[in-house]
């Protein structure tokens, strides 16, 4: 009951998310065309919902992927500082003010990106280091990267002119305003690919969650699968994180909910956790465009927010079983 | 049959066994001390650590081997189920046997869900199909690990300590399903119970200094237990006649 009224609550914000803004737009307008009020919804409103939904999908599902892969309910690309790469990298970009377009991609986010993939191959090879078991060094390395640009950040923020850091830090808050299709389109791909290959691996993903060793005995070829489920997640992390800046909470949170939700193995949860996760996104991306702010609220603060309490719950509720 | 030529094994640096030559008719139940080398020896044969030498099991060299055909000849009970995923069913977990055999991508074929059924009949846990592994003890845990390697349908399998976590009546019931399972399978079995090794009934291997070396029936008199263990077992009940 309780879950089909949540679901159903945010099917209906998903279908009202597009007509709520600063500017209040009704379907007869839209269904004119041509007017002010069409193009808004045309080419802001509809491709920033469908945007925020493919991302939500994409952070929920690599969550869920990086949780089952190293049997570790804090690891994402987030904790992992697969997202801090993309800022410093985007960072980097923003303080040599590079404004070229390379395929008509911005340097900023085609840095991000390189930041993201970096991070992701230090990991690997830092990882040859580690025991086999060594998931919670894997996660503090992760943590202690994160720490490490941030710091990094912190410099070009000192060096940095006033508008180079307005842009920096409006970066790092995370946003998931987009202008047109190019990038709604481009994250639809990505997510819609990551989603394929967890679902073709998913018996695979089945055994590697009880144990590498189990999943060798079975003839999985553990090594091959756990980089080529990485490398499309960070793939599609990357692309992400370098348009939209980082957004925490999405990746640790959606997955343990869908698990409190529905309790069954995971093959079962892949599908039911990416949904999840992009119609979260949207009512939260909805949320920080009707508060009354001064000016639009930075997504990451408003899933950080709902986030953070959400988890500590879920963490007390755990504890008392 | 199973040979050993010149296996060598070592973790970080440390020899853990050196030069074993042997061949192993049929059965094995491999004993020695804690920390002496059994486990790393099965883990070696299942092809989970590295080794120098060669390992043959019925002249086919198991380095040659695909981790799928390797997963169709041999099967490995861990001593203990510990998973990260505790929301799979007892049959979605003995359906996982059947990796190596699936067909198509997505998912198990009807006759895969048919030999689950039949096995998980077979151990008397039909009417834990649907219970999650998280609800079982750890007697049922251990039957439901043996459904699964049947339901892999294997010749060889690997029992790794499996009645180190159980009460007697478990244990008795686990040996007597080993004891019945010799019929279709090697069994391979290591073990710190003597008891359960000589109701067994195999070959013995035993390993002490890094080196291994195999017994017949002679393993279980009490000169030859005490000499290897280096400690009397008057109160042993095993005499094996």
């Amino acid at each position: 009951m309780i879950k089909n009224l949540l679901w159903l609550t945010l099917i209906v914000l998903f279908f009202l998310a597009p007509l709520v803004g600063a500017v209040e737009l009704s379907l007869h307008e839209i269904l004119q065309g041509n007017t002010l009020n069409a193009t808004i919804f045309y080419n802001l409103r509809l491709p920033r919902v469908l945007f925020a939904f493919f991302a939500g999908g994409i952070l929920a599902l690599s969550g869920l992927l990086f949780q089952t892969l190293f049997r570790n309910a804090l690891m994402t690309p987030y904790t992992l500082g697969i997202s801090s790469g993309a800022v410093l990298g985007a960072g980097i970009a923003i303080k040599l003010g590079l404004a070229t377009l390379v395929f008509g991609i911005g340097a900023v986010s085609l840095f991000g990106f390189a930041g993201a993939l970096l991070t992701v191959f230090l990991l690997i090879y830092l990882s040859q280091f580690l025991r086999a078991s060594g998931q919670e060094a894997l996660l503090l390395l992760g943590i202690a990267l994160s720490l490490f640009y941030t710091s990094v950040l912190m410099v070009i923020f000192y060096l940095g002119s006033a508008i180079q850091n307005d842009m920096l830090i409006r970066f790092t808050m995370g946003s998931l305003s987009v202008i047109g299709w190019k990038y709604p389109i481009l994250i639809a791909v990505a997510a819609l690919l990551l989603l394929l290959f967890v679902y073709r691996y998913k018996f695979e993903l089945q055994l590697m969650s009880i144990s590498d060793e189990q999943a060798k005995l079975k003839g999985v070829n553990t090594k091959r699968v756990t980089l080529l489920l990485l490398a499309v997640s960070s793939l599609a992390i990357g692309v992400l994180v370098s348009i939209s800046g980082p957004i925490g909470f999405i990746g640790l949170i959606i997955p343990h909910i869908i698990q409190k939700l529905y309790p069954v193995n995971i093959t079962q949860r892949i599908l039911k956790t990416t949904l999840f996760g992009g119609l979260f996104l949207v009512a939260c991306d909805m949320l920080s465009r009707t508060l009354q702010t001064q000016s639009e609220l930075p997504i990451g603060i408003i899933t950080a927010i709902i986030g953070g309490p959400f988890f500590i719950y879920l963490i007390i509720v755990n504890a008392k079983k | 049959m199973i040979k050993c030529a010149n296996l060598n094994i070592s973790f970080e640096n440390k020899n853990i066994l050196k030069n074993i030559t042997l061949e192993v008719q049929n059965h094995l139940s491999i004993l020695g001390a804690n920390g002496s080398g059994k486990s790393s020896f099965a883990k070696a044969l299942s092809g989970l650590i590295e080794y120098d030498g060669d390992i043959t099991i019925d002249s086919q060299n198991i380095k040659t081997l695909t981790p799928n055909a390797r997963a169709k000849l041999l099967s490995y009970i861990p001593t203990k189920l510990e998973l990260y995923d505790t929301l799979i069913t007892v049959e979605e977990f003995v359906l996982l046997g059947r990796f190596p055999y699936k067909e198509s991508l997505f998912s198990y074929a009807k006759k895969d869900y048919d030999i689950v059924n039949e096995m998980l009949a077979f151990l008397g846990i039909a009417h834990l199909a649907k219970h999650t592994i998280s609800e079982l003890s750890s007697g049922e845990q251990q039957l439901t690990l043996i459904a699964q390697a049947l339901a892999q349908q294997s010749k060889i399998i690997i029992f790794d300590e499996p009645t180190a976590n159980l009460d007697p009546k478990n244990s008795q019931i686990i040996a007597e399903h080993i004891k019945a399972l010799k019929k279709e399978h090697t069994i391979i079995l290591i073990t710190h119970d003597l008891h359960l090794a000589a109701f067994v009934d195999s070959q013995v291997l035993f390993i002490k200094d890094n080196s291994a070396k195999l017994y017949d029936k002679e393993f279980f008199s009490d000169t030859m237990l005490e000499k290897l263990y280096g400690t009397a077992f008057s109160n042993l009940a095993v005499r094996y006649d």
